[in-house]
């Protein structure tokens, strides 16, 4: 009993560290924005084939192509942000959302044309490695990377929230962007910042995800779905509330999968009735201030 | 007013000579449609048919009975909405006799409606699912080229049981989409007749992306056999965490996937020992048909002719689509080129060739489907990077099943 209580332990850390990456950026995008970034997932994706294809062309691990990965995604985004999303930023939610999916589609269906729909993944030798700390429970090791990695993502975003200028600027631009413009904040300018962060973030998960999960041009969709969840849950605008999003709903689906027979075929329903108890107990999340202001 | 009557004479004696013209024309072709997956989910195994069926057309010498073969492709972008207006436009608008494609089963059966219109001949080199079977099995212009589901497990729990011996035990993972639930009946059935015992059978979702809960249930029953209901993406996944979790069961076996070079790359060293089934594998040795060697080649130079022509070895689809096109093209030949979909069905029946995936000659199959070709499935492992076949005998390149290796 005590190997399979710290067996669900382990799994659900290791998963709710996969389950934070996949989230953070598109939490990160959308405090500052106030947009949902329905492209976030495909972002994720394109990190995926730039790691895949440095791995299988030029021999990178995909841990070392990470931060070019990464840089690429932050200008690839900034871009994105300045030659679309700048253009309708005052419009109505509705068409930021219509242009986000549509923008989505766009990157799905370039990724078919480019790459098919073949499956690739990359395979670093920790990607099949693993640590027996019993007999029975084991920590495989490239989950374990992706862990710490979040772990060190969600630090280094907080450091850089809290204690540096542009920071500072962008957490105004978050909790009032009329008062923030009224300080002399380049408010058009935070925005295009955080967007381009929130894709440097994902598409350094993707390199992350190349060697965790299958790449195809469809896997943004359900991460970009999982990312939706646990920011609700967290609360979305806040980058504390989606990492406990993320564990909680990680803990959760563990936990059925071990516990209930046929456990892993439930265990994603159950976790959203348990995110939908927790909206209605608190519906601005667990940490999360939007709706709140309204 | 003169030039105007004078126009008109000329036009009215054109005009007829034009459309005869034109109705000759249209009476010098054979439309075959050719609905495949050329984008979205399933391009890969559109992208696939399409080159068998370009291939076949193109050795075929581009027409027959002195009759220019136009294939009619369209996209069904792997939507079901999209299928339906494809095959609709195909027979209602281009009317077409003859149908070849779609490959995937969800395509298959969202063209299944449509197809109902006009019942053209309708060449099936795809869709695993006894539901067509049920559905459209007694349909005499159905003609289904590659086996269903149950075909897989009769053959793999055979050659299991042939080779590994009796009194062994299985466990059964299976995803929750049509997939792992299709196949799931199937496997009980074949496996428990040839005496497995059937231990665990665990159900996981579709696109997860952790299945340590269903791992961990495995281990704990300590079976001699998994077995892995799942498409290709969920294939790697699973492919992986078996490897990682050191599972220590000593035969892994899947379905379609172990075949498959995307996810040969993708599972690195974890694919060592899987085994798989399909209805062709590089290394299947099969003369060239004594009536129609420039078709059906020896296996060997049909592999070279495809290897020149599209710069990479051909798998599964790309064979079972030329195949198909070739005896389908046969069969109009044989009808004496008429786009008449009753003679060439007639002329199809008839047919019996020697393929590069076996016999060519349709029967009624185990379930019903009156039309079926190339029920016959090989069973291989991948062994240090490469395929052993085990089964049929006609076939074999090894005798045993390696157990899988774990490393370290």
């Amino acid at each position: 009993m005590l190997g399979l209580t710290l067996q669900i332990l382990v799994d659900s850390l290791l998963l709710g560290g996969v389950y934070t990456l996949m989230a953070v950026g598109l939490s990160l995008a959308f405090g500052v924005t106030r947009i949902i970034n329905f492209a976030h997932g495909d972002i994720v994706m394109y990190g995926a084939y730039a790691a895949f294809f440095a791995f299988v062309g030029l021999n990178v691990d995909p841990l070392l192509s990470l931060l070019l990965v990464a840089a690429l995604g932050g200008i690839g985004g900034y871009l994105l942000f300045k030659l679309t999303l700048d253009r309708i930023i005052e419009s109505a939610g509705i068409n930021q959302v219509l242009l986000t999916f549509g923008i989505g589609l766009v990157l799905q269906n370039v990724a078919v044309i480019l790459w098919t729909g073949d499956e690739r993944s990359t395979t670093p030798s920790y990607a099949f490695d693993s640590w027996f700390l019993t007999d029975d429970v084991i920590v495989a090791k490239g989950r374990l990377i992706a862990f710490i990695l979040a772990a060190v993502f969600v630090v280094l975003l907080l450091a850089w929230l809290r204690w540096s200028e542009l920071g500072r600027a962008t957490r105004a631009v978050s909790q009032n962007r009329a008062a923030a413009s009224l300080m002399g904040i380049n408010v058009r300018a935070m925005y295009a910042l955080s967007f381009g962060l929130s894709s440097a973030l994902g598409t350094a998960t993707g390199a992350i995800m190349s060697f965790l999960l299958p790449i195809t041009p469809f896997m943004g969709f359900p991460i970009l779905v999982k990312a939706f969840a646990i920011i609700i849950l967290g609360g979305l605008d806040s980058v504390i509330g989606t990492v406990i999003g993320a564990f909680f709903l990680a803990t959760a689906e563990t936990t059925i999968g071990y516990l209930v027979p046929q456990g892993i075929g439930w265990a994603e329903g159950v976790a959203f009735f348990l995110l939908v108890l927790v909206l209605i107990a608190r519906p601005t999340g667990i940490l999360g201030t939007v709706g709140r202001e309204a | 007013m003169k030039l105007f009557r004078s126009c008109l004479i000329a036009a009215s004696l054109l005009v007829p000579a034009v459309l005869a013209n034109s109705t000759a024309q249209a009476e010098d072709v054979i439309k075959i449609g050719a609905p495949v997956e050329i984008s979205g989910k399933f391009v890969s195994y559109g992208a696939a048919a399409k080159r068998g069926i370009e291939m076949a057309v193109d050795i075929y010498g581009g027409k027959v009975a002195n009759k220019k073969i136009e294939v009619l492709y369209r996209d069904l972008q792997s939507d079901p909405q999209a299928t339906v207006n494809s095959f609709t436009q195909l027979l209602v608008e281009e009317k077409v006799n003859f149908l070849i494609g779609p490959i995937a089963t969800p395509m298959t059966m969202a063209g299944l409606p449509a197809w109902r219109r006009t019942k053209a001949l309708w060449v099936v080199p795809g869709a695993t699912t006894p539901l067509l079977e049920e559905e459209a099995g007694k349909e005499p212009m159905l003609f289904h080229t590659f086996p269903y589901a149950y075909y897989y497990h009769r053959a793999l729990a055979r050659s299991l049981k042939e080779k590994l011996g009796p009194g062994k035990t299985v466990a059964i993972i299976y995803s929750d989409d049509a997939y792992g639930r299709e196949h799931l009946p199937y496997a009980q059935k074949y496996f428990t007749e040839e005496g497995f015992k059937i231990v665990a059978e665990e159900l996981v979702r579709a696109g997860a992306t952790d299945l340590n809960p269903v791992l961990a249930k495995i281990r704990r029953v300590k079976p001699d056999i998994l077995l892995g209901l799942v498409q290709t993406t969920d294939g790697i996944l699973l492919t992986k965490q078996v490897y990682v979790q050191r599972l220590n069961i000593p035969y892994l076996v899947g379905t379609a996937y172990p075949q498959l070079k995307q996810w040969q790359d993708a599972t690195a060293e974890a694919q060592e020992g899987w085994v798989g089934v399909t209805t062709y594998i590089n290394g299947m040795k099969a003369k060239a048909d004594p009536k129609y060697p420039k078709l059906f080649m020896d296996s060997d130079a049909w592999v070279a002719e495809f290897t020149k022509r599209y710069n990479r070895v051909p798998e599964f689809i790309d064979v079972g689509a030329y195949v198909s096109t070739c005896m389908l093209l046969i069969a109009i030949e044989n009808a004496g080129g008429v786009d008449d979909k009753e003679k060439v069905a007639a002329e199809l029946k008839k047919l019996d060739v020697q393929t590069m995936i076996g016999r060519g000659h349709f029967e009624p199959s185990l379930g019903g489907t009156l039309n079926q070709a190339f029920a016959d499935v090989v069973v291989h492992q991948r062994v240090k990077g490469a395929d052993a076949i085990l089964y049929p005998k006609d076939f074999e390149t090894a005798d045993k099943f390696e157990q899988a290796s774990y490393a370290k």
